[in-house]
């Protein structure tokens, strides 16, 4: 953490230096306390590590021609709504322009709520700043407000991809079955708005599903009604303490399905540090994984900010570049007097984008301010996630 | 100057939370069943202006009316459980309304959308103030008006016989009762009182977050109801209100600058002030 | 039939860790008539700092993990009561609840920042042994915790009735100002309830890590709710009772998951738990009544 103050404190101090040098404040926020503070932490030096790279190329242009720098200060919100309430209240009294985050759902559903729900509304006193957020995934939440975009993997996409590779690849499969972690909204919604769905749209029967809880420790009823389906695919809609505690339990139990699917969000190190032993062999659709140049550069840029480089960080990096072209297509000007209007044009500006440039491939971006992010499938192998099949 | 604002209506908030467990603990009582209480008034309130399409002031009456019957009707069995069991039974309670919540799913169709709370996904829209364009400080107005009719009450109890009664109780029930206190009346109308300023507290809350779901009325929230009035003392109201400041505006806010140490603090902070000031930030060290 | 034997015997089998956690927090009430709300926390921070020996020895067997968590939380008992309870007054019980509830923010917060909140993997012993009769099947590790949960109750009991320590200890839990009178040394017997309760905690933290396979900060409000739970089913103070309540609570707890299903289970387990408090309120093993 003192490196990225350390690099703040430069930025700044260059700042004052030249004194013709302006800053442009992007806010992050999100968990840095809490069971998931990996994704805080995560983030947080993805946005400063991009923030560098733009600033070392100059920064950004503004509408007078100059050129500005980025300064990011990230704000912890414990994973908790009425924090991340005050959070976005604050950052909204700094003269910050957009802000990226928050790493929770549930977080950002209260969050979007308290935005405008639409954009000139004079009746509505929602607050009007812009929130481009890069980890929070539950389904369909950027509908909420229109000062609200997510540059979060479609789940939707993806596992009907994934599920349709799976069909043309294991011609012999037939069937699938779900493991759920019930009471987290996202894990919940994918397995039932998304996995169930689109296993059956690609030809698969879903013969069942078994559901434990976010902080469950005992998975042994459930994993004897898994056990009983006996279904060639096992699909775990679980985050990674939960869906750890099942893999073991299906271990000591011998349920051993011929394909595994895990969650999105279990695409990360902490599974692997978990239990990298069960979950040897899982398939996981995910947004980022380093396969290119760019994406190699990124992670590494990332690591020498003490961040680990995963499907959210990646996210938080491609925002503050979207960002930046946003700020030059609609020409802010990075005046003092014009926060509000700067803050107005990034919306709009978000708002018209139909693809943005990501790290692996385009995004398409839709009028309910999601995206729809280009994606590729993982497997865990010997304590890493290597790529198994990239279908674009 | 609108970041203060949405503090002093989260402080608001809570203080309604912590005066509700105050009254409570009065009698010698400690119950962790208020969170509960606060999520009756948040649905309650929450389904009545989304739904219903009430306006907020008669919503949080009628989150006052559940949250205080059902606190009412726990206030009966409860009486047969002291100490400890009390804590666990008021537990079990607290948790058992945040699983019926989550097992809660009740919605209606308005406009091409449906509202209303779905189980384990929440209750979202809760947009009263933003559709009817309250200004973040008309909304800290409106909610401190009822923070400080709820101290008010209390405050006013306090003065008269029926607070000497509640700290009577509260200091030795067997003397009490001896000289003629029905501790039965006592205790589950102290219990009520406390119940219907959850559910006002609770209604407030859906409000200001637009968002609930079972989660956000776990445990800790119910351990933070009983340590507001315990780490402000329980000699005045206005302890209460003090603990909530020192939480929610220096543990959580005021600590900002610390960056990572902040967290750190939060624990440590609350563990010094109880070294520091056993019986509360306004207690004299005269007894619990 | 079998799919009910089945998860009773689960349930039963899995309560032995709720057992393990519940007679710390009952010894401690027990001693001190005190609630130690970060009992849990110690007792998962004790088995966190077990995995140390994995990072100093790489390749470590696992009873040497075990053996460095039980030290451990012996270490952070002491803690627990240098911090939450010895400058505090004892007539002042609602002031150590809370204090003990910041020490428990406390010691999840040290967690979170050491190991940044990720799951860690925990090794475990006779985890691939699994007894079987036909279609039944019984944990060979929940067997080892199980028989790890007797041995530290006749330990305890031993330590109560068999030594000074054990007669001192039960002298202060019954009648604290005649004890000192008698020359025992009040503040001493006190602390070392809490490293015999801290040593057992991380014993006890170790054996659920390895029984779970996995540690997490999210384990200790559920491990906290269910250490209480135990204490008062089983009757304050009782050591026995805690591990019959441990056993009893684990079992239902998995019937009602496979009648009513996991989002149902904890409600109904809340609910009976309240009505069994209103109707026995001194619990299973109910003490003798006295005054405070």
């Amino acid at each position: 953490m003192n490196r990225i103050a350390f690099a703040i404190s430069v930025a700044l101090a260059v700042g004052v230096a030249h004194a013709q040098d302006k800053t442009i404040k992007i806010a992050g926020f999100g968990a840095k306390s809490g069971p998931v503070r990996s994704f805080g932490v995560n983030s947080e030096a993805a946005l400063v590590a991009a923030a560098d790279v733009i600033n070392k190329g100059g920064g950004v242009k503004l509408a007078d021609g100059s050129k500005a720098k980025i300064a990011i200060e990230f704000y912890d919100d414990r994973c908790n709504a009425e924090e991340g309430i005050s959070v976005i209240r604050r950052i909204a009294g700094t003269d910050a322009l957009v802000a990226v985050g928050p790493t929770c759902s549930n977080v950002a559903e209260p969050l979007f709520g308290i935005l405008q729900k639409k954009v000139d509304d004079a009746s509505d006193s929602g607050l009007q700043f812009p929130v481009f957020t890069d980890v929070a995934i539950k389904v369909g939440l950027a509908k909420i407000s229109q000062w609200a975009f997510r540059n979060v993997p479609n789940e939707m996409t993806m596992y009907n991809s994934l599920f349709y590779w799976l069909r043309t690849q294991y011609p012999g499969l037939k069937t699938v079955y779900g493991g759920v972690e019930e009471d987290f909204a996202h894990s919940r919604a994918t397995w039932y708005i998304v996995m169930k769905d689109r296993a059956a749209a690609s030809g698969f029967e879903v013969v069942g599903n078994t559901k434990w809880l976010l902080a469950d420790t005992n998975f042994a009823t459930q994993v004897r009604e898994m056990k009983k389906a006996n279904a060639d695919i096992v699909a775990i809609s679980a985050h990674p303490f939960s869906a750890c505690g099942a893999l073991k339990e299906m271990a000591r139990q011998g349920v051993k399905p011929k394909v595994l699917v895990g969650l999105t969000s279990s695409s990360s190190m902490e599974t692997l540090q978990g239990c990298a032993k069960q979950a040897e062999g899982m398939i996981i659709p995910t947004s980022f994984a380093p396969i290119n140049k760019q994406a190699v550069a990124a992670a590494k840029t990332t690591a020498n900010f003490k961040g680990a480089a995963d499907l959210h960080s990646m996210a938080a990096w491609e925002n503050v570049f979207i960002l930046k072209q946003v700020m030059e297509s609609e020409r802010i000007s990075g005046k003092p007097g014009d926060v509000q209007a700067d803050r107005r044009k990034i919306r709009d500006g978000l708002a018209k984008l139909k693809t943005t440039d990501g790290l692996i491939g385009v995004t398409k971006r839709d009028a309910e301010g999601e995206a729809d992010k280009p994606y590729l499938f993982v497997q865990a192998k010997k304590g890493e996630w290597k790529v198994l099949h990239n279908p674009l | 100057m609108d970041f203060y604002f949405g503090l002093a209506q989260l402080i608001g908030v809570h203080t309604l939370l912590g005066l509700s467990a105050y009254i409570v603990l009065l009698t010698g009582q400690v119950s962790l069943a208020q969170a509960g209480f606060f999520a009756v008034g948040a649905y309650a309130a929450g389904m009545l202006t989304v739904l219903a399409g009430w306006h907020l002031v008669p919503a949080l009456g009628a989150s006052a009316l559940c949250g205080g019957a059902l606190a009412c009707a726990v206030g009966f069995p409860a009486l047969r459980v002291k100490g400890l069991m009390l804590v666990i039974a008021t537990l079990a309670f607290g948790e058992g309304v945040r699983l019926f919540f989550f097992n809660f799913d009740y919605q209606i169709a308005k406009g091409e959308l449906k509202v209303g709370p779905v189980g384990g996904e929440g209750f979202r829209q809760i947009r009263f103030f933003p559709e009817n364009g309250w200004e973040t400080w008309e909304v800290m107005l409106f909610i401190w008006v009822f923070v400080a009719g709820a101290m008010a009450l209390l405050w006013w109890f306090d003065r008269s016989r029926y607070g000497a009664v509640l700290r009577a109780v509260g200091e030795d029930e067997l003397a009490a009762q001896s000289v003629g206190i029905n501790l039965t009346a006592v205790k589950v109308s102290a219990m009520t009182v406390g119940g219907a300023i959850a559910g006002v507290g609770g209604g407030l809350y859906a409000h200001y977050t637009t968002h609930i779901e079972h989660a956000s009325f776990n445990i800790l929230l119910a351990t933070f109801a009983i340590a507001y009035p315990i780490v402000g003392g329980l000699r005045s109201v206005y302890g209460t209100l003090l603990a909530v400041i020192f939480v929610q505006g220096i543990l959580v806010e005021g600590l900002r600058f610390m960056g990572d140490w902040r967290n750190l603090l939060f624990g440590a902070l609350i563990v010094l002030a109880m070294n520091l000031r056993p019986s509360g930030i306004l207690g004299k060290g005269r007894h619990a | 039939m079998l799919d009910f034997l089945q998860a009773v015997s689960d349930g039963v089998l899995f309560g032995a860790t709720y057992a393990l956690i519940g007679i710390g927090f009952t010894l401690v009430f027990g001693v001190m008539h005190k609630i130690n709300m970060a009992y849990a926390a110690a007792s998962v921070g004790g088995a966190y700092a077990g995995l140390l020996v994995l990072q100093v020895m790489a390749g470590a067997p696992p009873w040497l993990v075990f053996l460095g968590a039980f030290l451990a939380g012996g270490v952070l008992g002491w803690m627990v009561y240098a911090l939450c309870f010895h400058f505090i007054p004892l007539s002042n019980p609602l002031a150590t609840l809370m204090s003990t509830v910041g020490m428990l923010l406390l010691i999840d917060e040290v967690i979170v920042h050491v190991t940044a909140g990720m799951p860690q993997n925990y090794p475990a012993m006779f985890d691939d042994v699994m007894l079987r009769a036909g279609e039944f099947s019984m944990r060979g590790d929940l067997l080892l915790v199980f028989a790890v949960s007797v041995l530290a109750m006749i330990g305890l009991l031993a330590l109560l009735y068999r030594t000074s320590l054990g007669l001192a200890t039960r002298a202060v839990s019954q009648q604290p100002v005649a004890a000192q009178l008698c020359g025992i040394r009040l503040v001493r017997v006190n602390a070392l309830t809490f490293v015999v309760t801290g040593l057992l905690g991380g014993l006890a933290g170790a054996m659920i890590g390895a029984s779970v396979g996995t540690l997490s900060p999210l384990l200790t409000t559920p491990l906290t709710v269910k250490g209480l739970i135990v204490t008062v089913i089983g009757g304050l103070g009782s050591i026995p009772g805690a591990i019959l309540a441990g056993l009893l609570v684990g079992g239902f707890e998995n019937v009602l998951q496979l009648y009513r299903g996991v989002t149902e289970r904890d409600l109904y387990v809340m609910l009976l738990l309240f009505a069994f408090l209103t109707f026995r309120p001194g619990g299973l093993f109910a003490a003798k009544s006295g005054r405070d």
